[in-house]
């Protein structure tokens, strides 16, 4: 069959979100979801691997790849990878709960407003917006003083404010004329500090518009961008919202997004991608704050050293290869409106500087937000996301390391494994005489799967009451029906069928505790590394600061049986919540904290890991629970058997 | 001023381990300093050599390797006494090759009676060694313990992924275990960690690290058991405070550079002095690493070896 050049166009309808888009024929069933907006999970990125993007066709036929990934029993019923599949009819197709992303659920964060203002621990700055609007009630010109209209309004800055070395945007030159003259030559102009010394005029407004003064900070994170509308005036948030980021439906960790950006297009499509969600979320803040679009003066961004380079169109592809150098650490300003950011002209866009290709400007704002530069407490500041990021320092010295913990604790890389929505499983306990589990979900929704903390739990519970040795394998001598022997090897039975969303037994397995405890043991072998490389060890750290929504929400009791954090006294845990979008946020609050970010990002030095002996040998010692060595625990007791 | 050796003050100990039992029984461990270094430390017990015993007759040694066992090749009881009385091995390796998988997959019930044999011919201690396949040296060896009932054989090799059934088998009748892992000393720790938790005591596991020929990765082995001995003197690291035993002549001895005959590659020279060059000197490099036994075949290798240990231990 050949596809004739008269294309034929088909309709296809996507549930539950009823979106309807009309695509030609043959179009990859997965970029007509990602083009209709609907989000669907693919963490290979559409390579056809995960099995994660399977929807059901309700009517209609598609022409699709067959893997291994579908069963008989699923391909029967109609379930075809949509990343492997081509649109060949008019369409109907079902998202199921596994495949589908939402939004919703994701909002179990924005409740937290409240300790993440608390969890700011930089002390000592000044609330001094980098942009400042500036009210001037000008002197009207006549024959005798006829200076132009820019020197008129420079000469009133510096009458007014007493400020110098200001220079004009072009967009105010070509606006200039009318809007002194539109409000008896009372203007408001908007000011933006471009560095130590100079300031820039970006805007200019009739009459006095300063008590209308915001700005956007955002979070963009591989997973999920969360946005925070602020006021300027007041140093207060006004809304709050995040979404996924759409770049999702090309691959789930950065390596995969890195590779997709190398296909024809990729680059430009991942840009539009997160862009895209940026816009929906300023739609959001927006509206749900009853302000005007054009009332906001600035954006912050921090992120990761890829998503920084996607979201500005910059090539990411020799972030990957070694030497591992980025093509930027300090962007300069730019107009969000000049990359497609739906705000007005003369808005600027400062992404936080980021370290290495692996340690990026979400990691800088997090160390400034938990104020570690100012400090001369010995810190260990972790941050469990995609990837796990770790600061060792204080004032004096500060090293990072990316430790490629991979996405267990976003659920990756686990069978029944999904980030922490209603229905994962996160509560979980053991009955040492019947070893009966006693489950709690999130929301006391029925069961669907199991989100990164629950993981830790569970193989917390599991090692102290002896159904995992401390290699992570099952204890098949017990006498229980919960450990059974499945298609991925031994699994212990969580939650049976009838109880759950999927319909499926809820299990987990061999295969996910070797990668549970893989990536705990990437962690804490970067903290052993890190630490040694200064002459000190993880017992002489006087805080840890625990950054990520992720990290929030982890059992420090359970991570450190597990291994995941050091056996310290539990008073020296801190967690802050999200690091770097609080980070963004006091950037857009204050210079003074700017200017440190850019300090912070400097007296950083990156040990890159992955080429790193030392690594390697902690790394190995840490592959078992909760630590080859039980000395470095020595809190943790294993039951014997 | 006289010169003062510069000495390392140690704080660990090995632990003892009695193989086989009676009159017989050897024991080893017991080090307080690193191999052989007796001027700063004890090495009560020296190293000690097994020879090998295959329970089928091989097919693909060299000439050299065989011309010793003539005859007896085909029975391993004769074979083993030969060792004993010919040749004055203090133990003896049984060899299980019969059973692997991949060649004749010989049965556990079969394989264990020849064991129990050369078991009940023989007074030195005895160590059965598998086939590395998990499956089936869980099946052999299981057995073998169970036949040969309080021999106190030393059973091996008990890895990872077979460890819970045949240390389970091994401590329910009274066998020695032999701990092995793939060249990495978290990996053998790990290991013996988990065969404590089981119940195995410290004085019946002996560390098998892995090893390998001189040209194919020695220099690895060497550095893991240094640093397993610098982990177990140094640091008290209890859970590798164990005699280690290496199983090093079928590694050398299946090497090219052994097979080959002087015929075809005469710069290396005579085929047989060559063979045995090549084991005796392995097997000194492992003993200079840490080794508290290595598993021998060719007797003029083993002579050699036995001269080195006397001289370098000699007062």
């Amino acid at each position: 069959m050949t596809r004739g050049s008269t294309c034929n166009k088909y309709t296809v309808h996507f549930k539950p979100d009823n979106i309807d888009i009309v695509v030609d024929e043959g179009a990859n069933l997965m970029e007509t979801a990602v083009a209709a907006g609907v989000h669907i999970n693919a963490s290979c990125g559409g390579a056809g691997v995960c099995g994660t993007c399977n929807v059901l066709i309700k009517s209609g036929q598609v022409e699709s790849t067959r893997t291994d990934k579908v069963s008989d029993k699923d391909y029967k019923k109609g379930i075809r990878q949509s990343c492997q599949s081509r649109v060949t009819s008019d369409l109907i197709v079902e998202i199921p709960a596994g495949a589908r992303l939402e939004k919703a659920v994701l909002t179990r964060e924005i409740g937290d407003i409240t300790t993440q203002m608390q969890a700011a621990l930089v002390s000592g700055w000044r609330f001094d917006p980098p942009v400042k609007k500036l009210y001037l009630e000008l002197i009207a010109p006549t024959l005798e003083d006829n200076v132009s209209d820019i020197s008129r309004l420079l000469r009133g800055i510096k009458q007014q404010y007493k400020l110098e070395n200001i220079s004009v945007s072009f967009e105010v030159l070509a606006k200039i004329a009318q809007i002194v003259r539109t409000d008896n030559w009372q203007v408001t102009a908007t000011i933006l500090l471009e560095d130590n010394s100079n300031s820039k005029i970006i805007n200019i407004e009739p009459g006095d518009t300063r008590t209308r003064h915001y700005s956007f900070a955002f979070d963009t994170g591989t997973t999920a961008v969360r946005g925070q509308l602020l006021d300027l005036n007041r140093g207060r948030i006004m809304a709050h919202a995040i979404d996924y980021n759409r770049q999702i439906s090309y691959g789930e960790d950065v390596i995969s997004r890195i590779a997709w950006s190398q296909k024809t297009g990729g680059l430009k499509r991942l840009q539009q991608a997160v862009i895209a969600t940026i816009n929906d979320l300023i739609k959001e803040l927006i509206d749900s704050a009853g302000i005007e679009i054009k009332d906001v003066s600035h954006i912050v961004v921090a992120a990761n050293t890829v998503m920084v380079q996607l979201l500005l169109g910059i090539d990411p592809k020799y972030l990957r290869l070694s030497p591992y150098v980025p093509t930027i650490s300090t962007a300069p300003l730019l107009k969000a409106k000049s990359i497609g950011i739906n705000t007005g002209e003369h808005v600027h866009l400062y992404a936080v500087p980021s370290v290495a290709s692996y340690v990026g400007g979400d990691i800088v704002s997090g160390i400034l937000g938990a104020g570690v530069h100012q400090g001369e407490e010995s810190t260990l500041y972790i941050d469990i996301g995609t990837n796990g990021e770790i600061v060792i320092g204080n004032s004096d010295l500060m090293l990072t390391a990316s430790c490629s913990a991979g996405p267990t604790f976003e659920g990756g890389g686990i069978k029944h494994g999904m980030i922490a929505t209603p229905g994962a499983i996160e509560g979980f306990e053991i009955n040492p005489s019947n070893l009966e589990p006693v489950i709690t979900t999130i929301d006391n929704a029925k069961a669907k799967g199991i989100c990164g903390s629950g993981l830790i739990n569970i193989a917390a519970a599991l090692l102290k009451a002896g159904v995992i040795t401390q290699n992570g394998k099952f204890n098949t001598d017990l006498p229980t029906k919960r450990i059974r022997e499945g298609e991925d090897g031994y699994e212990y039975i969580l939650v049976k069928a009838p109880h759950t969303q999927i319909g499926k037994d809820i299990v987990i397995t061999e295969i996910d505790m070797d990668n549970l405890i893989r990536s705990k043991a990437a962690m804490y072998a970067g903290y052993k590394t890190l630490f040694k490389s200064i002459g000190s060890r993880c017992t002489d750290v006087e805080r840890v600061i625990i950054a990520g929504t992720f990290g929030s929400n982890i059992n420090i009791e359970n991570a450190i049986t597990i291994g995941l954090l050091p056996d310290l006294p539990r008073d020296r845990f801190i967690f802050i919540g999200n690091g770097s979008l609080l980070g963004a946020r006091l950037i857009s609050f204050s210079v003074d904290l700017l200017r440190d970010g850019e300090r912070v990002a400097g007296m950083m030095t990156n040990l890159e890991l992955s080429e790193n002996a030392d690594f390697m040998s902690n790394y190995m010692a840490a592959l078992f629970l909760p630590h080859t060595n039980a000395d470095e625990f020595p809190s943790v007791i294993i039951k014997k058997g | 001023m006289a010169f003062e050796v510069p000495k390392i003050s140690y704080s660990g100990k090995i632990k003892e381990v009695i193989l086989g039992k009676g009159d017989k029984a050897v024991t080893v461990g017991g080090e307080t300093s690193y191999p052989l270094h007796l001027f700063e430390g004890g090495m009560p017990k020296l190293p000690r050599i097994a020879m090998e015993v295959y329970d089928m007759p091989p097919d693909d040694w060299p000439e050299a390797a065989l011309a010793p066992f003539k005859g007896v090749t085909d029975n391993p009881v004769a074979w083993a006494k030969k060792c004993i009385d010919e040749y004055k091995a203090e133990m003896i390796c049984l060899q299980l090759l019969s059973t692997d998988p991949n060649g004749l997959d010989r049965g556990a019930d079969e394989a264990a009676e020849v064991v129990r044999e050369v078991a009940d011919a023989i007074d030195v201690p005895l160590i059965v060694w598998g086939t590395d396949n998990h499956e089936k040296d869980t099946e052999v060896l299981r057995k073998v313990c169970e036949t040969c009932q309080d021999k106190r054989l030393v059973i091996g090799p008990v890895e990872e992924g077979d460890y819970k059934k045949i240390a389970a088998a091994a401590l329910g009748y009274n066998h020695t275990v032999i701990a092995s892992s793939p060249i990495d000393i978290n990996l053998a720790k790990q290991l013996n960690i988990l065969l404590g938790n089981l119940g195995v005591p410290d004085n019946q596991i002996i560390i098998d690290p892995t090893v390998s020929s001189i040209g194919y990765g020695i220099e690895y082995c060497y550095s893991v058991m240094e640093r397993i001995r610098m982990a177990a003197l140094t640091q008290q690291d209890e859970k590798l405070q164990l005699p280690i035993i290496c199983n090093i002549a079928r590694e050398t001895w299946k090497t090219k550079e052994v097979k080959i005959p002087a015929a075809e590659e005469p710069k290396l020279g005579d085929t047989k002095k060559r063979g045995i060059l090549m084991e005796a000197m392995s097997a000194l490099i492992l003993l200079l690493a840490g080794g508290d036994v290595v598993i021998m075949r060719h007797p003029e290798a083993i002579d050699l070896i036995r001269d080195m240990i006397t001289e370098l231990s000699a007062s």
